[in-house]
């Protein structure tokens, strides 16, 4: 059964490239445009990874990952953030926050999803 | 090929120089030519007879006799030329040699060639392979590697050598 | 597959020589990027050739001296002086592990084992280094025990997670299976953390893995696995060998032992253990990976043909032209027009044929200057005297038999300059010259010959010594008034020589004698000039090549002969009288005076009886020699044929050629013609 990603991000472009690739490698994959909007996914569909840009409106990404992980069905599920080399000191508040792993912009199809295949498979 | 190590080919051809009758192994002899031109090369020693046209190749000939202290070649009808090849140093060196005339190829048993005698010959044994009995002659087995590979050292024993000079002071 | 082995033999070789002319450079330029990547492409493609072609010392041997240039290539590592002599000792002992006559003599074999230890001593001490930066890293629990991973190795891998990894959504199995990704894997799982059932957290990790990973990934690409998850986990990786330990079965067998006990296996047994393999078996690389890295040129500019060709086609060039002149004969004596129109057709023909094949084989003696620099670097530290080597024309081309019979007697002569001409640092210091001594190669065309000349700015050769041995040896008179050229002549006697201590480099036994006569066999003259304190130059002449040359086709008596053309200046009739039982042997000619040799008397033979002889006017050094001959025939293209053994005394004549006809022509080297005529000439007078 296909596994399902939820991918939160307010660039439009992020967003396309990102479940362009997924969907290629055979995801199914859910878009939304920040933190508030993902939480409506959460409520009743079954998700298997979220992937979260950390700069966003509304909510941002490290209120997101707090959010999920006080949330008992999503307590241990894979959280992977987006996120530039430079900001080290986001990082840190991202794990502490609870995500799983990261993934640095700008990036190619394969390292998403080596990224990717480290936390699900 | 022969098996077994010890059996060389023990054919030999026979030849005549003068009234002597000497015989080198068949595998040293390639080729046995009629008397044809021979372009002689300026200062070089005498028994270099000089070289002749051997299907494209230069190939030096040598005057047998000469090489044996003896007279030089008298070219006659039975003169043949014995290509040889000579052992020197590891390589292989093809030459001419002029003789009087080519016997015959015999077959000869290890029984039947002796070591060569200390006496009755004038040549220094280290230039023999032996001595065969062939009827009532005594043909004297040639080692061509030696000889045909030194250059200036006489063949003859000392002694004769010695009185040969004589002689040919004497002459002179 | 012994075909594909043959090619891989010549283009190692061409390694290897590459190799070393390049080595020679690094020397000189050591922060040469450039140098150092070749050396490393190099050592790449040896070994991966090497592997494939069943030459699995040079692939073992190669392969550390790669890593080596490897960390050179990425400032890790800097080009040291004793790294350049192992890499130069490597390159001969490459060239006989290539011979399959010698790779097996236990003298291989030895310097096999010395090189290696030396290699890898050279390595280890870089790997210290590159532990100790690491740890200066701080790369929190992950403990860098080797940055050297370009290749396959063998890791082990102890991955401890935190027991609430899973909280942070890490499943450590994932990891595991791209650990398993990488190359070849075994885990060993360890459950020993796992509490009594009532203590036991579902929600916690207790398990723990030890994992052995054969990889050609690098090291990055293993520590990337955990990056994730570096700060949740205790995490050491330590590399345990540059090949695929797994693929030993002692080494094989002990991790499934480890398997069944689920005992930690701990690094330090591993270590012990990999270190006992590794120096008890022959490392056998099979990595595929770098199997097709041979290296390949994408365009073809030149093609590679092996020398047995070329001496086939100059051979049927030589034929070719020996027919031709019996068709262009044949031709003119058949008054038939379109015969010889034919003739001369083909004559044209394969003039250019054998230009072009003359030229094929002609190379540069550029090709020899490895092994000279080579020399000189080896024999000067050997000899603790400071030494540049100076190559000068080194494209001037020669023919490929004459380079290869050249390179014995111009090594003799460089060790010469070496030992005997070049003064120690101190000694030149005190005579106010550099401390470095130069020794000078210059080639160039002259004529039809080159000219190759060796110069120092060494001592010098003292002729007064040589003429007090000379003396001493009875050869000369005390009261002999010689010229210093004269006697520099000594030098070329046998058995004289004027070194007073015979020494390890020079005193062999081979003198200027030899390399005389090295130099007559591929018809060529050596000549010394020395001035004492100042310096020695040897000079070499050589003919352009071996195996064809014009000539003027010539008679004297029943015989003919081949006079090069490159020698000759100009033909003149002369009455027989003019050239016959004259007193001085001068002849006038154009209003000049022209000293001459009547051949026939020279070769021993009776007077012509024509009222006509022609002279030929040669140049002989400086100076015009009139040679008498019967008649003069035409020009010829002679086919050289040596006379051989046999002759080898023979230095008037150079060599046979075989006319359209049949017969032979003999061929007179001009030079040295002229030269033993005048001795004699001298002899007799002094009589």
């Amino acid at each position: 059964m296909a596994k399902t990603i939820l991918i939160v991000d307010d660039s439009e472009s992020i967003r396309e490239v990102v479940s362009f690739t997924l969907e290629n490698e055979g995801y199914t994959v859910l878009v939304a445009v920040d933190g508030k909007d993902a939480l409506k996914f959460l409520d009743g569909t079954e998700i298997d990874l979220v992937i979260t840009d950390l700069h966003m409106p509304v909510m941002d990404g490290i209120e997101l990952i707090k959010h999920i992980r006080s949330m008992e069905k999503y307590q241990r599920i894979p959280i992977l953030f987006l996120t530039t080399e430079s900001q080290a000191a986001k990082k840190m508040e991202a794990k502490e926050a609870g995500a799983t792993g990261w993934i640095i912009k700008p990036f190619v199809p394969a390292k998403l999803i080596a990224a990717i295949n480290k936390v699900i498979r | 090929m022969s098996n077994n190590k010890q059996h060389k080919i023990n054919s030999y051809l026979t030849f005549k120089l003068g009234e002597e009758t000497f015989a080198a192994n068949v595998s040293k002899v390639l080729n046995i030519l009629e008397m044809t031109k021979v372009t002689k090369v300026p200062k070089a020693p005498p028994y270099m007879k000089g070289v002749i046209n051997l299907r494209g190749a230069v190939l030096p000939l040598v005057d047998t006799r000469i090489k044996f202290e003896m007279t030089p070649t008298e070219f006659t009808p039975n003169t043949c030329i014995l290509v040889l090849d000579i052992n020197i140093n590891g390589e292989s060196v093809h030459v001419g040699a002029l003789v009087d005339s080519v016997q015959e190829v015999i077959e000869l048993d290890d029984s039947q060639i002796m070591p060569p005698p200390s006496i009755g010959t004038r040549y220094k044994s280290e230039f023999l392979e032996g001595v065969a009995k062939i009827g009532d002659d005594f043909v004297m087995i040639l080692d061509m590697d030696l000889i045909f590979s030194t250059d200036e050292l006489s063949l003859l024993k000392e002694s004769v050598n010695e009185e040969q000079q004589q002689e040919q002071g004497n002459v002179g | 597959m012994d075909n594909f082995r043959n090619k891989f033999i010549e283009e190692a070789t061409e390694h290897i020589n590459d190799l070393e002319g390049t080595l020679l450079l690094l020397e000189q330029d050591p922060e040469n990027k450039e140098l150092v990547e070749k050396v490393f492409r190099i050592m790449h493609s040896l070994k991966g050739g090497g592997a494939m072609f069943g030459f699995e010392r040079i692939s073992e041997f190669t392969h550390n001296l790669e890593n080596i240039y490897d960390l050179v290539r990425n400032g890790e590592m800097f080009v040291s002086k004793d790294l350049l002599d192992v890499t130069l000792a490597a390159v001969d002992h490459l060239k006989n592990l290539l011979d399959d006559r010698k790779s097996e003599l236990p003298q291989t074999l030895d310097v096999h084992q010395n090189l290696l230890a030396k290699i890898n001593n050279i390595l280890e001490s870089k790997n210290a280094i590159a532990i100790t930066k690491d740890i200066n890293k701080d790369k929190g629990s992950t403990n860098v025990t080797s940055a050297i991973a370009s290749k396959t190795a063998t890791y082990y891998i102890l991955f401890q997670p935190n027991e609430n990894i899973f909280d942070n959504g890490t499943n450590p199995l994932y990891l595991i299976d791209e650990l398993y990704s990488l190359g070849q894997a075994i885990c060993i799982p360890h459950f020993n953390r796992i509490p009594d059932f009532d203590k036991l957290i579902p929600t916690q990790c207790y398990t723990y893995w030890e994992v052995i990973l054969s990889t050609a990934q690098p090291f990055n690409a293993i520590s990337d696995v955990f990056i994730f998850v570096e700060d949740e986990c205790h995490i050491d990786i330590h590399k345990l060998s540059d090949y695929n330990l797994l693929e030993n079965n002692e080494f094989y067998g002990f991790i499934q032992q480890a398997l069944k006990s689920s005992n930690d296996i701990g690094i330090d047994n591993l270590q012990t253990l990999a270190s006992r393999i590794n120096a008890s078996i022959m490392v056998k690389e099979k990595k595929t990976d770098d199997r097709l890295a041979v290296s390949k040129e994408n365009t073809i500019s030149s093609i590679r043909v092996s020398s047995e060709k070329l001496d086939v086609l100059m051979n049927l060039v030589s034929e070719l032209v020996t027919t031709q002149a019996r068709l262009s004969l044949f031709a003119e004596n058949s008054n038939n027009n379109e015969l010889i129109a034919i003739a001369e057709n083909v004559q044209k023909l394969s003039r250019q044929l054998r230009d072009i094949a003359f030229s094929i084989v002609l190379i540069p003696i550029e090709n020899l200057m490895t092994r000279f620099q080579r020399l000189v670097r080896d024999l000067s530290q050997e000899l603790k005297k400071e030494v540049q080597f100076v190559a000068e024309g080194t494209d001037t081309e020669l023919d490929k038999t004459i380079i290869e019979n050249l390179t014995d007697p111009l090594l003799h002569i460089l060790r010469n300059s070496l030992d005997h001409g070049i003064e120690e640092p101190a000694i030149r210091v005190k005579h106010g010259k550099p401390r470095q001594g130069t020794i000078m190669l210059k080639a160039f065309y002259s004529g039809a010959n080159v000219h190759i000349q060796i110069s120092d700015d060494g001592a010098g050769i003292d002729t007064e010594k040589i003429r007090q041995k000379a003396i001493s040896k009875g050869l000369i008179s005390p009261d002999a008034v010689l010229s210093q050229k004269e006697l520099l002549e000594f030098i070329f006697i046998p058995g004289f020589s004027t070194a007073s201590n015979v020494t390890e480099v020079s005193g062999r036994g081979v003198g200027m004698d030899v390399v005389r006569r090295k130099i007559a066999d591929i018809r060529g003259e050596v000549e010394v000039e020395s001035k004492l304190g100042v310096g020695t130059t040897t000079t070499i002449k050589l003919p352009l090549t071996l195996s064809i040359i014009d000539g003027l086709l010539v008679k004297i008596h029943d015989t003919f002969y081949i006079i090069p053309l490159s020698s000759v200046d100009k033909i003149y009739a002369a009455e027989h009288n003019k050239v016959v039982g004259t007193f001085n042997q001068l002849i006038v000619l154009d209003g000049q005076q022209i000293p001459f040799f009547y051949l026939r008397h020279e070769f021993e033979l009776e007077e012509n009886n024509a009222p006509l002889e022609q002279v030929i006017v040669v140049r002989y050094e400086d100076k015009r020699i009139g040679l008498v001959v019967d008649s003069v025939v035409g020009e010829y293209q002679a086919v050289l044929k040596p006379l051989g053994k046999y002759y080898k005394n023979q230095e008037i004549i150079s060599g046979a050629t075989i006319l359209g006809d049949g017969t032979i022509a003999l061929v007179i080297d001009t030079n040295k013609a002229i030269k033993y005529f005048a001795h004699k000439y001298k002899v007799e007078e002094v009589k």
